[in-house]
């Protein structure tokens, strides 16, 4: 595993923030609530409903890259799969009728971008005071020359 | 969004009209200044300016492209400049998009002079290659990471740190080529050539509240503003660039007034970004 740095509390105006570094990959996290719903279609009266945007930015990678904002793919899938990690991890239950937002931006992306989201989104809700059943921590794994190795 | 009651609108027009703002500052007085450079590896220039809790990043990364044909013998430079959303809800999706080309345009107007290229801040003949034929292209991109005001003046002082910070890889022109062919051009991995960054200009924005105008302003005090006036100063004192915000009109001898007063500011705000950059590249070396 590479060496790991983490950070809480970059952003000061968001409730909870961190900023995760492993290796090359940098991440920064910032958790805004629990608040009053924007959508009141969406709210639920018996949990808290929690959405994430995860974006990289255009110098994050060693091509500039001019990312369409909220169009793409691989960007849906994966603040998709931080939403889906947190919510299973926090107690949603205790915060009825309101909304949790987490933003994920990546500034270096060095491999193992989805894992340091999910560590910095971690960080970030412990930095919140947001209740959680525990830690969730994230490592990407792979084969080279049928070796396991981790990211 | 920034809610304010009427009793503290009050408190904070009254106190500016004193000299006297909600921090204790003085009206042209800047908050603490952080600069860090060297922040992206990847990218051949960066940095990164906390202006009290406002914090942006810059990187600088050039590649080798063609220059345009009315200006063979310039470089190209854009600008592009982005909010995240971990700085405000409100900027998820397309929520900044306004906001990012508002900075944007502001700042290509304050550093990049007119279209033809008079009166920039930055030099572009010196990112020339081959005149009419190779050139750098240096992209700029801002990201803004956390907003607490003042954001325009926070990005110019990161792309003036990111600029210091920037080294174009030295380039060898293979001789022998033809006028019509494309050259053949080595770029070194090893030697880097410094960008001159001495007629580069840091923006300062005046706030217009009340009778008085501030330097420097927090999103309460920006909530309050009737108008606002961005201008871009070098270190000769020259004027590089002037961009008004806010619906209200001003009378055109403040403008004049708050040009001077902008002078004034900009050479501690000048002296001030040096020995901060200056410090942050010797902490890079170190």
């Amino acid at each position: 595993m590479r060496q790991i740095r983490a950070e809480i509390g970059a952003v000061s105006k968001a409730d909870g923030s961190a900023i995760f570094e492993m290796g090359n990959t940098k991440v920064i996290a910032a958790v805004y609530g629990p608040r009053e719903v924007q959508n009141r279609s969406q709210q639920m009266s018996d949990q808290t409903l929690v959405r994430c945007e995860y974006s990289m930015a255009n110098f994050s990678t060693g091509d500039r890259m001019r990312k369409p904002k909220g169009g793409d793919r691989r960007s849906t899938e994966i603040s998709l799969v931080i939403r889906q990690t947190m919510e299973a991890c926090i107690l949603t239950h205790l915060m009825p009728r309101s909304q949790i937002d987490i933003y994920v931006q990546v500034l270096q992306a060095d491999g193992g971008t989805r894992s340091a989201c999910i560590n910095a989104a971690t960080l970030a809700f412990a930095d919140a005071g947001i209740p959680m059943r525990d830690l969730v921590t994230s490592c990407s794994a792979g084969y080279l020359h049928s070796t396991p190795l981790g990211i | 969004m920034v809610g304010l009651s009427l009793g503290e609108q009050c408190f904070i027009e009254g106190g500016i009209a004193q000299d006297l703002r909600c921090d204790g500052r003085r009206r042209l007085t800047y908050r603490p200044i952080h600069v860090e450079t060297g922040v992206i590896p990847q990218a051949n220039g960066s940095a990164r300016v906390r202006i009290g809790a406002t914090e942006v990043i810059v990187s600088v990364k050039a590649e080798l492209g063609k220059p345009s044909l009315m200006q063979p013998d310039k470089g190209n430079v854009s600008i592009y400049i982005d909010c995240s959303s971990t700085a405000e809800p409100a900027f998820e999706g397309r929520g900044a998009d306004w906001l990012s080309a508002d900075l944007s345009n502001a700042l290509q107007r304050c550093l990049l002079g007119a279209k033809s290229g008079a009166g920039a801040g930055i030099d572009r003949s010196s990112l020339v290659v081959i005149e009419g034929k190779i050139c750098w292209d240096l992209y700029i991109d801002g990201l803004v990471i956390s907003s607490d005001g003042n954001l325009l003046d926070a990005l110019g002082a990161a792309i003036k740190a990111a600029l210091s910070n920037t080294g174009i890889p030295k380039v060898q022109i293979a001789a022998g080529a033809s006028s019509d062919e494309q050259p053949e051009v080595d770029v070194s991995d090893e030697e880097f050539m410094q960008f001159d960054t001495s007629g580069v200009p840091v923006i300062i924005t005046l706030t217009k509240i009340g009778k008085h105008y501030i330097v420097d302003a927090t999103p309460e005090e920006e909530s309050q503003m009737s108008s606002a006036v961005s201008i871009s100063i070098n270190r000769q004192g020259h004027v590089c660039g002037v961009t008004k915000r806010g619906g209200v009109g001003i009378d055109p001898t403040v403008i004049l007034q708050m040009v001077s007063a902008a002078k004034h500011v900009s050479e501690q705000l000048i002296n001030k970004l040096d020995s901060e950059i200056a410090s942050a590249e010797a902490e890079d070396e170190s």
